[in-house]
This record gives C-alpha cells, structure tokens and sequence, in this order.
C-alpha cells in the first residue's frame, strides 16, 4: 500500500469541476511532482491535501489513514508556500517555532528543535532577525525550516522557487534534492516548471484542466508522452510535432513529411508500433525530441533506427553547450540539437540524422499517442 | 542627470516660469493656512486674556499681561447650566465614553473585516454591503428609534437590577452613548479593516492553520500585530468622530450627570449670568478640543501612512 493514495478526488466550485477525478499515489521517501500550465489545478490539489481546500468526492489517505475531513494542523503535514508566508511580526525563531508553540510544546524543547533546523539549514545566524530582514534566498530557507521542525509525514511545496531569480533557483533545487536526499522525507511538491518537475521528482502527474494526463517516473513522461499535451509540456526546447502521413506497404512502413518547394522526405519505420498500420495514408504527428534530431556525426551510436534525409536550415542558434538549427518540415519550424563545433551554415542543405528509436506518434483527431 | 538638465533649463528660460509657479502655489498655501489658522490664533490668544483686555482691546492682538486664570477657571469653575464646578467632570464624562466606544468598535470592525476576507461565507458581499450602507445613514434618522432601543434597554436594567441587584450598566446614559457609537462606528470601522485585509496574504492565514492556529489565534497573533496602520486610522477616525459628536451626546445624554464634553461646552457657553466670559469660553474651547488635536500629533504620522498602505504592492 502507498504512503500518500489520492482516489477519485473530486472538487467543485458551484457547477465548476476543478478537479475531475484525480487518482494518484507515493511510495514513502518520494518525491511527486505536480505540473502543468496555471489553472491546470494543481495547486488546488495541493490544498485538499494540506486540509485547505474541502473536497467534494474521493479520498485522501497518508499512511494507511483517511484524512479528508481532519483540520490541517491534525494531518501530520508541513506546507511551504509560494510567497514563504513568514509572520512579519515575528523573528525567523518566532517564525519557526509558532506551529509548536500553538501545540503546546514546551520552550526549553522548542528553542532545542530550532537550534537543530537552524544548524541544517545554515541559518543560526539569522534567527533573531525580522523577515523583512531577509534576502529572498534566506526566507526561503526559513521557509522550509519551519516545515522541517515540525517532522512531519508528508511536506507539501507550493511552488517554492517561482519567486527566485534564475540562479538562486538552481541553487535552491540542488538544495531541496539534497535535504530530501538526506531526510528521505515523503515530498508533494507545484510547479509549472517542467525542469523542476524532471529533475527533482521520483513521480511526476502532468496535469491539464483537472485531469492527469500523465502519471509516471521522469523517464517515463519524457520518453513515452501518452498524449501531445504531455509530448509538448515537457521538454526544453520543446518536441517536434511534425504534421505527416504514413506510406510504405505492409509491414515496411514509414513517415512522410512534407517540405516546401521540394519532394517530400520518406523516412523508413523498421520497428514500427504495431498501432500504426492503421493510419496508412492517413495524416498523422510526428514527435520527434530535438536532441532525437541531428548531425549524422553526433547521432547516438547504438541507436538501432536511423535515417538520414537533407534538410534546409533556416536559422542556426549556437547555445554554447549544442547549436541548434531550425529547419521547416510538414509545414513547422523544427528544431535539430547539434554538436556545438558542427559546421553548419544557415541557408544551405545539410543531412539530418533522425533517431527513430525515439519518436513517437500520435493520432491528431484524439491527441492521443498510437501504440 | 542634473548635467544634463542644467543646459536645456537655462537655454530655454525655465527658471524664471517654474520660480513662478513656485511663488503662486506656496502664496496660495500660506494664505489657506493662514485662513484656517486664524480663528484657532484668536481663540488661543483670547483664552491667555484678561475681560478688560478683551472689551478694550484688538482681536488679533498678542495677550499683554498672558494669564492661565481663564484656562482654570474653565477647568474647576465655570458654570455649566446651574452648577457651577468647571468642565473637568465632563472631560473625563467624554474619556469615560470615548475610550471604550473607541476600542470596541474598531476591535469589532477588525473581527468584520477579519471575517469578511479571511473566513468568507455565502453572502458575504451582501452582508459588507449592508455594512457599509450604514455608513450613510444620516444621524437624524435613527435618532428616535435608537432613543426607543435606548429605553427599553434601560427597563430591561430595572428589571435585571431588581431581580439580580445589578443592572449591568443597562440604563447608564455613558454606557448607551458608548452602545450608539459602536453600532455607529461598525460600518465604517469594518469597512477600513475589511479594505486592508482583502490585501492581506491569505497565505500567512494558511500558513498559522497548518501551524495549528485556531480562529482567534490567528487573529490576534498574526492578523492584529500586523494591522498597526489601519489601527491608527480607525482609532484617530473613529475617536474624533465621537469626541466630537454633539447630536447623540444632547439627545440621550444631554441633561445630568453623565453629559459629554461637547453638551457641556455648549452650555457654557449658552450660560448667561451678566458678563459673556470669551476668555473663559475659549479656554473651555481649547480643552474640549485638545485630546483629538494629542491623538493626531502622537498618531497622526500613522495616519497617512495608513490611508496610502495597499495603494502600492509592498
């Protein structure tokens, strides 16, 4: 049995449906991910677990207990929130021994467990300051120190980093990973960033309109999307969703692309999903991820299908670490992930490897992947 | 910047038109303040006065022989209608009504505004709305019916005195003028406590009910301590108003023991044994006066800072 199960949760606002029919579960010591674009729900969700929001359906259990009903100080959980919500009244000490304080806990034992998050999370030094007083990396971490002293089952973040600037988010992601690493503490944890979502997460549920549309470890979502929502979301740059039909006869498929000005690109299908010989002659998307896309020189070595084709590149971005190049296929712009030496011009026609090991394809009425 | 600006101001002539339009407004400032002031300079130099001094002399002119004899004997002696013992027992009248009325409604008005931001209900736009209809009721309306709530109150202290031998101050005139005010105040008090709290992080709310915080805990522990600009507003609002209200002073408290300052000055002044006594009435004037000019001068740096809080994010 999973430590946090969340089953047909349901959440109505009057006849609007936020939440429909969530199901969702943790092993202990993990690390879930919600994600999705705002208004996707997710913080929502996160607010009937902590007991902040009612639910109209389903059902919340932590550790073998129901918690639907129970006030969120009774559910044995601890909440960062995306403004850090420190008490501006009180002292970064006053801060994080509040919730133990209205529970009654003696001050000789307080001022011990503040002492011991203080010295964890390197703040000793600030403790007798005012929030006001804080950089926002150092509320951060008074954040998370005031959910760290309580011990909690489960820790619930809000969007945690969304007020940092680009480099102190790095920073703290490496932190977070880090004090889970070390804690093993069970971690539910926002975002609508999706490197976020990939690189701290054991689970990630991408969510969109109060529904999962996915629900798996990192590699799973990122290398097998069920549907184009979960293809598009995750990823940066983003896949490449190329408009195509399938040709080929029987079991020698393979994937058309059209191309401006110039006879269509046929890419051969050894091992194509069985799904896909039903789409014969019928349009179809191609998701194929950048770095699944580039120079035959750089193309993964063991990968067992590979095909080349020529194709015009319109603009190249040299990014320090890859260049990418963008080319126009079925119509889009597509972008390849090169070797940052390649030797590649804007303008001129240079072969593209495409890894068909990894490209995916999906069905455009419903948008759902063929298998 | 200033290196810059310097050239294209002396080329174009700027000084003179912008000194210009320094001289017009700061002259039109001083004469306003001038204007407002002076009625306040006259009474204050006519209470420092001698009567020979007043009959035979300017207005305007500065006290020549400066005597604090008016000021005391406005405060132990002056006749208020046919006693004659000074205004001091109405002072602390007006205290003994003010400060309670003060604190229960804008303690009242922060729970409302509490309530109506952080603990919303069904309806809770229509019972702000109403709340704030109140504010416009004019005072003469609810004269007679609350003059009718005010009696009945006061035969359900007879009754509760005979049957208990307490009326719990049902009945005292101070204790119905300080019932008014706070029903009175209600509105406006929420109204100011309810605007600042709509830009209150609900977070920290959230935060103190994970934290375990009960309803009034979270009240007094985070919400109240982080109220202090609104606080001041309300209390410098809401003690003026009160102070200085005459209407339902006169009415339910106008005659007796319990009369409020204002009442009171009114009938010194309306006292007519020979002689009018300017230098004794405007004493009279400046003490009635005093405690709301000593609550804007303590509080009244708040006061601004209060009415622009919310108007700019952070």
């Amino acid at each position: 049995m999973a430590f946090l199960e969340i089953n047909g949760l349901r959440k109505r606002f009057g006849s609007v449906e936020i939440l429909k029919g969530i199901d969702v579960d943790l092993e202990k010591g993990g690390f879930l991910v919600l994600v999705g674009p705002s208004g996707c729900g997710k913080s929502t969700l996160l607010n009937t677990i902590a007991g902040l929001e009612t639910i109209t359906e389903g059902e919340i259990r932590v550790d073998g207990r129901t918690i639907n009903d129970l006030h969120p100080s009774k559910r044995d959980i601890a909440m960062v929130f995306q403004s850090y919500a420190l008490y501006p009244n009180m002292t970064v000490a006053g801060n994080i021994a509040f919730g133990m304080e209205m529970r009654g806990v003696p001050a000789q034992e307080r001022q011990k467990a503040i002492d011991k998050v203080a010295k964890v999370l390197q703040i000793g030094h600030l403790l007798q300051r005012k929030p006001s007083q804080l950089s926002g990396g150092q509320r951060q971490r008074v954040a998370m120190g005031r959910a760290l002293v309580r011990d909690p089952k489960l820790f619930l973040f809000d969007e945690p980093l969304s007020n940092l600037d680009a480099k102190l988010r790095v920073d703290m992601r490496i932190e977070i990973k880090r004090l889970h690493a070390t804690t093993g503490t069970t971690i539910v944890y926002v975002t609508h960033d999706q490197i976020e979502a990939m690189t701290l997460a054991t689970k990630i549920a991408v969510m969109r309109d109060g529904e999962v549309q996915q629900f798996g470890t990192p590699a799973e979502i990122y290398n097998n999307p069920t549907n184009l929502f979960v293809a598009d979301f995750m990823g940066s740059p983003a896949m490449n969703l190329i408009p195509a039909t399938i040709g080929g006869n029987g079991n020698a498929l393979s994937v058309v692309l059209q191309r401006e000005a110039r006879e269509p690109i046929s890419l051969p299908l050894a091992d194509a999903p069985s799904g896909l010989s039903a789409f014969h002659d019928k349009p179809i998307i191609f998701g194929v991820r950048p770095e699944a896309l580039t120079d035959p020189e750089g193309a993964e070595r063991n990968a067992s299908n590979i095909a080349t084709a020529d194709c015009h590149i319109e603009v190249v971005e040299p990014a320090g670490s890859d260049t990418f190049a963008v080319t126009n296929l079925g119509g889009k712009a597509v972008v390849a992930r090169l070797r940052a030496d390649a030797n590649i011009q804007p303008g001129t026609s240079t072969p593209l490897a495409f890894n068909l090991t990894k490209a995916v394809f999906f069905d455009p009425a419903t948008e759902n992947r063929i298998l | 910047m200033s290196v810059i600006a310097t050239p294209a101001r002396q080329s174009t002539g700027g000084i003179s038109a912008r000194t210009v339009n320094r001289v017009v407004i700061y002259g039109l400032l001083a004469l306003f303040a001038l204007f407002y002031l002076m009625p306040l300079f006259v009474m204050l130099v006519t209470s420092f006065k001698t009567m020979d001094e007043i009959q035979n002399g300017n207005m305007l002119a500065l006290p020549q022989a400066p005597t604090f004899e008016p000021w005391l004997k406005a405060w132990g002696e002056t006749c208020v209608g046919l006693t004659c013992a000074g205004i001091k027992g109405y002072f602390w009248n007006s205290i003994k009504m003010v400060v309670p009325a003060v604190l229960i409604s804008t303690l009242l008005g922060a729970l409302n505004g509490y309530v109506l931001t952080k603990w919303r209900f069904r309806g809770h736009t229509l019972v702000f709305g109403l709340m704030l209809f109140a504010c416009f009721i004019p005072f003469q309306s609810v004269l007679l019916p609350m003059a009718t709530i005010l009696g009945s109150l006061g035969r359900f202290g007879v009754t509760l005195r005979n049957a208990t031998g307490l009326s719990f101050g049902l009945g005292n005139p101070t204790v119905n003028l300080v019932f008014v005010h706070v029903v009175y105040g209600l509105g406006f008090t929420t109204l100011f406590f309810r605007n600042y709290y709509e830009a209150f992080p609900t977070e920290l709310v959230k935060a103190a009910q994970v934290d375990g915080a009960s309803f009034f805990q979270i009240f007094r522990r985070i919400m109240l301590p982080n109220s202090m600009p609104i606080f001041v507003v309300t209390v410098i609002y809401q003690f003026t108003n009160i102070w200085n209200d005459f209407l339902f002073a006169s009415a339910y408290a106008g005659t007796g023991d319990a009369m409020p300052m204002t009442v009171a000055l009114n009938n010194v002044v309306n006292t007519s044994t020979g002689v009018v006594e300017y230098n004794v009435n405007m004493a009279a004037a400046m003490i009635a006066a005093l405690p709301t000019l000593l609550v804007y001068v303590v509080a009244g740096r708040y006061f601004v800072r209060g009415l622009m809080a919310g108007a700019v994010k952070g």
